[in-house]
């Protein structure tokens, strides 16, 4: 029994699963050029002036629209220490729209949600092109410092932030699990 | 098209995504909602629509497998929300449209509030083309007149709204903006040097961009290689424009055209025009300072307002594209203000270089005009440009179907079996040689005074090109006066049954020393006795036999009502007055007629009489 047929065809009229889906979407813009372009010349700025507590390489695909980058735990915060795994996912208008970051560490934090999703304006509605990869990792490391509890993800964490700092650190200790590269 | 899938029970709906949320466009969730808990979804009863316009939809996800410890059915949920937060409006259509007459625009505002309509009719008549830069459904910030298009677009089923479906205008009415403003501006600059014609000019032009890269680098503090390429594209469009200039001028218009409707060309230099606005502020903060709006600052201004890539410029940044762009070659912007400010009259702001007493430095050089509606620019054009007549005729069936809306005057007596008429432009009037109005007809804002471009050759044949003999003849009460004031051309009542019916693209003969930049007032529309009488000819020839129209009083009464109460603008008034005009709804005076002959007859004896 095709499970996966069956949801189809139970699915309203005119949905189709999301791998047809991309079957019948216009093809990605035909010239992503000038995307390649930039995400080259911010490598070569990456590896030419390293920034101390990050780095982001294209990954081993051969993608240069995927990307992986850490995040060294800034000093006097709970996540002092740690290092975090991120993916970056570049539009291929990029850079006139944002790219995908997602935590892969797994990551206690009020603005990051369980399946590493972030919450930064940043990477939302306040993206600029003149943000770049470099900027957007220093932005997450301070946002490690400096969680915007206003508007929390993960609420407990919001919570826990502000009046229990020590159950704060138990909760990110306990979440946090090293994952090896791919 | 991303359609809302109706589910009859949503697991989603808990969590703040409901099927009906995430497929509404505007819905961009700040991020993922599930607060923690875990969640798991075998079974969704709700599958992601696919967005089979998703050309700039970006399943972004898919490049990564899912984590071991993500939760199960995840991946549904983040397809979804991946596509709620990246929505793009399917936009189709140009960023930069076809000039289109301004019919076009008195068209939509008719249906408008209102002010609006006064102040179309009042702008128009400064302008006989306008080209619609980017649609302006595609802004975001909702006024009412986008509202508006919203109920023209369930009224008529979208047939009014050309390469749009409905569902699409909903994506546009609440989705990201396109940076129609700043594309705009940008437009203009590349054209307007254009049309100077000077290959040298457009070489200083590469030559003081480039030079501008100090500025974003030294006072805008960006990174010379975030912008180099940005730059480039804007160079490279100066350059491929300097080549072409004098050889092939039209082959440089299409260029710019064509590289505006790139969108990689666009957003570059779009972007790099930006980043100028973004330096020039932070270069002369003072000057500006009081315009920043919530104490933002100019950084936090910056960072908000200029810098964001979907954030539409308002007016401060629309100032500082202008000061960085324009000014410096001598450039003026006139911006005709279409809001929703009191009064009928619009407001135009002449913005031009001037020297330290105020005084302007470039009288007499080249104007843009700027036509702003909220959240939106056109250009418009004091040059009548032969306009394409596919597109006069697209107008024309739209008209047809919008006819109930429609601002154009002969729309109270043409009707549904005529479909070949291109829309009458008052204009015609106005190149009539001889042709003139009483001046207490002049409706022209006192303080809108445009400069008189020397840079537009006035073109005889161009300026009445859209009018075709047929439309012409099409008599209306109000073209009517047509015979009188031109007696050379055919009496319109023998011609509307004739062949030339059919055939709209001729055009009048060439006539000389038309009054381009005269600013007529509009012709009178006052009923006359002639006008009754060509009215009832008409009324009773074989082409009105199966129409629908019948003559409302009202027309004619209230016509006089209104140069009565303010002045009359530019205005066709017969129709704005027609009973078709469903801006009479907004008119707490109106009420519908009811129609009695006895009472007509008496209507038409008294204003003989009168």
């Amino acid at each position: 029994m095709n499970y996966d047929m069956e949801d189809t065809q139970n699915s309203a009229p005119g949905s189709l699963p999301a791998n047809q889906a991309s079957k019948l979407a216009p093809r990605r813009a035909p010239d992503a050029q000038s995307t390649t372009k930039r995400l080259q010349t911010e490598l070569m700025q990456l590896m030419n002036s390293p920034t101390p507590g990050i780095s982001a390489f294209p990954s081993a695909d051969g993608n240069i629209l995927t990307w992986a980058a850490t995040i060294e735990g800034p000093e006097e915060t709970p996540y002092e220490g740690l290092t975090l795994k991120l993916s970056f996912a570049f539009p291929s208008n990029y850079p006139y729209a944002p790219p995908t970051v997602l935590f892969q560490t797994p990551i206690y934090h009020p603005n990051v949600d369980f399946s590493g999703r972030i919450c930064l304006d940043i990477l939302k509605d306040k993206w600029t092109a003149a943000y770049n990869i470099q900027t957007v990792l220093l932005s997450l490391q301070s946002l490690l410092g400096e969680p915007n509890n206003a508007s929390p993800l993960n609420g407990e964490a919001a919570e826990l932030w502000d009046k229990d700092m020590e159950e704060f650190k138990k909760k990110v200790t306990a979440r946090h699990q090293d994952i090896d590269d791919e | 098209m991303f359609q809302p899938q109706p589910t009859p029970y949503s697991p989603f709906s808990a969590y703040g995504i409901s099927p009906s949320a995430a497929s509404f466009p505007g819905f961009q969730p700040v991020g993922p909602v599930d607060s923690g808990g875990p969640t798991a979804f075998r079974d969704p009863l709700f599958h992601p629509a696919p967005n089979v316009n998703a050309g700039r939809l970006n399943y972004t996800n898919h490049n990564n497998p899912p984590r071991p410890y993500k939760m199960e059915g995840m991946s549904d949920m983040e397809a979804q929300e991946a596509m709620a937060r990246d929505f793009q409006p399917a936009l189709e259509g140009p960023l930069v449209g076809e000039k289109k007459s301004s019919h076009a625009i008195t068209e939509e505002y008719a249906k408008a509030d209102p002010i609006y309509v006064a102040k179309t009719a009042a702008s128009i008549s400064s302008c006989f083309n306008c080209t619609a830069l980017t649609d302006p459904r595609r802004c975001r910030r909702n006024t009412p007149i986008i509202g508006l298009y919203l109920g023209m677009a369930i009224a008529d089923g979208g047939v009014g709204l050309p390469h749009r479906s409905f569902n699409a205008l909903l994506a546009q009415l609440a989705g990201p903006a396109e940076a129609a403003p700043i594309i705009t501006a940008g437009f203009s600059y590349f054209e307007t040097l254009l049309r100077q014609g000077s290959k040298a000019l457009l070489d200083e032009e590469v030559a003081r961009m480039t030079s501008l890269d100090n500025l974003l680098t030294t006072v805008g503090g960006f990174e010379a290689w975030l912008f180099e390429d940005m730059v480039l594209e804007t160079t490279n469009l100066l350059r491929d424009m300097a080549d072409l200039v004098q050889t092939n001028p039209q082959g440089a218009a299409d260029l710019l055209l064509q590289r505006f409707n790139d969108p990689e060309i666009s957003n570059a230099i779009v972007y790099h025009f930006r980043l100028l606005a973004s330096s020039w502020l932070k270069g002369s903060s003072d000057e500006y300072l009081g315009f920043i709006p919530e104490n933002l600052g100019v950084d936090g201004y910056t960072k908000n307002w200029l810098e964001p890539v979907n954030q539409e410029i308002d007016h401060l940044g629309m100032s500082l594209l202008i000061d960085v762009l324009l000014k410096p070659i001598g450039f003026a912007v006139e911006i005709v203000y279409l809001d929703r400010s009191e009064g009928s009259q619009v407001n135009a702001h002449l913005i031009q270089r001037q020297d330290s007493n105020g005084v302007p430095t470039d009288l007499g050089g080249p104007v843009i005009h700027l036509l702003y509606r909220p959240s939106h620019y056109d250009i418009l054009y004091k040059e009548a440009a032969p306009l394409r007549l596919q597109a006069v005729n697209e107008v024309a069936r739209n008209v047809q179907v919008n006819r109930a809306t429609n601002f154009s005057h002969q729309h109270s007596i043409q009707s549904t079996p005529m479909g070949e008429f291109s829309p009458f432009d008052l204009q015609a009037l106005l190149s009539i040689p001889g042709f003139s109005m009483p001046p207490s007809h002049h409706g022209f804002p006192p303080q809108y005074q445009p400069p008189i471009d020397q840079t537009y050759a006035p073109s005889p044949i161009s300026s009445i090109s859209p009018i075709s003999p047929s439309a012409s003849s099409a008599t209306t009460p109000s073209s009517s006066v047509l015979p009188a004031a031109f007696p050379t051309q055919q009496p319109p009542t023998s011609s509307l049954a004739s062949p030339t019916l059919t055939a709209p693209h001729q055009t009048f003969p060439p006539t000389t020393a038309l009054p381009i930049h005269s600013h007529l007032p509009p012709p009178p529309h006052r009923p006359t006795l002639n006008t009754h009488h060509s009215f009832s000819t008409e009324l009773s020839s074989p082409s009105s036999a199966g129409s629908s129209f019948r003559p409302s009083k009202y027309e004619f009464q209230s016509a006089a009502d209104w140069a009565q109460e303010g002045p009359v603008q530019f205005q066709t008034s017969t129709f704005k007055n027609s009973h078709y005009n469903t801006a009479h709804y907004n008119n707490p005076n109106f009420q519908p007629e009811e129609w009695s002959p006895e009472a007509e007859e008496q209507q038409m004896t008294r204003k003989k009489s009168s």
